[in-house]
């Protein structure tokens, strides 16, 4: 169930049915996959001979004892506790994945070499253009907001078309119009300002529509007995709604950030030297993409990780936990 | 190397209309002296002729060139790295004063582009996969062949290559591919190409220099027959200053007849690719 109850009944895992299933399942995979002449072969090397000469017995073979490890693996983490269940499927995913990195024979000396520089000045770039943008972006959509709400027609007709154009176009497309079209109206604009005007804009649009429902969500009658008080409005917004919106606006503010994290990779296109240029641009000359490709995709993934943790922390702080 | 898209061509074509050229005679010349800096557009992904070296400094060919070309104007250069259908879309607003950029001067770019010099030819090659059996770029016929998108590689398959300058040898389309694969860059249909012969291409077409140095870094391909084009390759500046144009053709010239470009030219490929393309081949 979706939810804490007081009824217990064995893990899913541990019907046999299920086991049977699971075993058979990973049978067919495993022996469809054919893996005689992979590492795992190799381990079954004093059982079958020679693992590329024992043909359909060796790879039937190889099957059933993964598929065997495999299960006995699930049905073991099954007796665990939850959080100890986390733990476990966590760091075996995790090393599943760099194994499989690792069979790609990746020259790690070379990413050594150039992991400083991209942390010194992709990382970098990359989050100080992400900051910058999703602070105005905040700006942007807390005005945003208050004209969508407001009953004057020109400010909610000036905030809905701006919300719609601005989601309605690609990022990518926005980059290059302000990139290319601010010029013919006279303002030349270099490259990381207009990678920061886009996605201020184009982040601002969707914040609006969050900020939007964070303040709708507000009870009426905060409404009215603030004025009673004889609160004006921006006394208003600043001592009742806001704060009881805050909570319902800051998850889905943290996503956005997350997001904006990897849609600034959007503004290489115009030449700024951010991570996913030079993932793209260092690996190039000695034909090492998977190498610098791989090392950008962990660092996105790290700091991501990380602005998921500062997330639930201030999730925490306003005490709107899901788990 | 690679062609501005039509719509680019269009959309800055109707720009232009609109904004009457705003450049007037020497004014990118005087930007440049005054301050001291040659801003240089190029390729951070177009190794030998620009990269990233060891260093994490661009370098290359090209770099090579404009630096000299900087050097000769007495001023120092500077390199910045927009994408390429930005540099071909022309109307630079002085954002850079010049590209090197291994660009082919065709007639739709002559429309946004000046180019006061061609320093360099290079032979356009088909490569294939190492264990592929053919013999002749014809056999191409039909197959899956890539080439980078918006490239005169591309507008040569699509049998729509015009290419205006001195010096040219005529060519004529060998090959009739089946199924055009576009590639936001050269190395992108190596890449691709290297997996096996017919598992997403049979061949490519690029530029010799790039598929050789695919090749020398273990790349299981092979280059099939004769280069089926030769393209020269130019400086390319924002149009309406002439003094400037005329300034870098000067420079130019004076590369080539003291030998600074044939050096270069061996110094990064090992031939020397800046005399006229049919003589050296």
């Amino acid at each position: 169930m979706l939810f804490a109850d007081t009824v217990t009944s064995d893990p899913l895992v541990h019907k046999p049915k299920n086991i049977i299933i699971m075993l058979v399942l990973g049978l067919v995979v495993f022996s469809l996959f054919g893996l005689n002449d992979t590492i795992f072969g190799e381990f079954m090397r004093p059982v079958i001979g020679e693992p590329t000469e024992s043909g359909i017995f060796g790879n039937i073979a190889i099957a059933v004892v993964m598929s065997l490890i495999f299960v006995g693996n699930i049905v073991l983490i099954g007796f665990l506790p939850f959080r100890y269940q986390v733990i476990v499927v966590w760091i075996q995913l995790a090393l599943l994945f760099l194994s499989f990195f690792y069979s790609f024979g990746l020259n790690f000396e070379f990413i050594r070499s150039k992991i400083w520089f991209m942390i010194s000045q992709g990382v970098f770039t990359t989050l100080y253009i992400s900051a910058i943008s999703i602070m105005l972006a905040s700006i942007v959509a807390i005005f945003g907001a208050i004209a969508k709400l407001s009953s004057n027609g020109f400010a909610f007709a000036i905030a809905s078309f701006y919300t719609s154009f601005f989601r309605g176009l690609p990022l990518l497309m926005q980059v290059y119009l302000i990139y290319l079209g601010l010029p013919q109206l006279g303002y030349v604009i270099d490259a990381v300002p207009a990678g920061i005007l886009a996605l201020t804009l184009c982040y601002g649009a969707y914040m609006t529509e969050i900020f939007r429902a964070g303040i709708q969500s507000i009870n009426k009658g905060q409404w009215e007995a603030s004025r009673s008080m004889g609160f004006g409005f921006g006394l208003t917004m600043r001592r009742i709604i806001l704060p009881q919106a805050m909570p319902l606006i800051i998850p889905p503010t943290g996503n956005q950030f997350i997001a904006m994290l990897k849609d600034s990779s959007l503004v290489s296109v115009i030449g700024v030297w951010e991570l996913m240029f030079l993932a793209r641009t260092l690996g190039n000359k000695d034909f090492k993409h998977m190498e610098m490709l791989i090392t950008a995709a962990l660092i996105y993934w790290c700091l991501s990780i990380c602005l998921e943790l500062i997330q639930s922390r201030i999730e925490r702080h306003y005490r709107t936990i899901s788990h | 190397m690679k062609i501005n898209r039509r719509i680019f061509a269009i959309a800055t074509g109707a720009a232009l209309a609109l904004s009457t050229s705003m450049s007037f005679a020497g004014e990118a010349l005087d930007r440049v002296m005054s301050e001291g800096v040659l801003k240089v557009a190029t390729d951070a992904n177009w190794a030998p002729q620009s990269f990233l070296n060891d260093d994490n400094e661009m370098d290359g060919f090209d770099v090579d060139v404009a630096k000299e070309v900087a050097k000769r104007l007495g001023v120092e250069a500077e390199f910045v790295t927009p994408s390429w259908d930005i540099i071909t879309a022309g109307n630079w607003n002085g954002r850079w004063d010049l590209s090197v950029g291994s660009m082919t001067p065709t007639k739709s770019r002559a429309e946004v582009l000046s180019f006061p010099g061609v320093y360099y030819y290079t032979p356009a090659s088909v490569a294939v996969h190492k264990d592929s059996p053919y013999k002749d770029v014809s056999e191409l016929n039909d197959k899956k062949v890539g080439a980078s998108i918006a490239s005169t590689f591309e507008l040569y398959l699509q049998h729509d290559l015009t290419i205006d300058a001195e010096g040219v040898p005529a060519f004529e389309y060998k090959i009739t591919p089946g199924e055009l694969k576009s590639y936001k860059d050269g190395t992108a249909a190596l890449d691709d190409l290297r997996l096996g012969d017919g598992v997403r291409i049979h061949g490519m077409v690029g530029s010799l220099p790039a598929i050789l140095s695919g090749i020398e870094s273990n790349y299981p391909l092979r280059v099939l027959g004769d280069p089926v084009f030769y393209e020269p390759l130019a400086l390319a500046i924002d149009r309406g200053d002439d003094a400037f144009n005329d300034k870098l053709a000067g420079i130019i010239a004076d590369m080539k007849s003291d030998g600074t470009l044939s050096a270069m030219s061996v110094k990064w490929y090992g031939i020397d690719y800046s005399s006229s393309a049919g003589a050296s081949n």
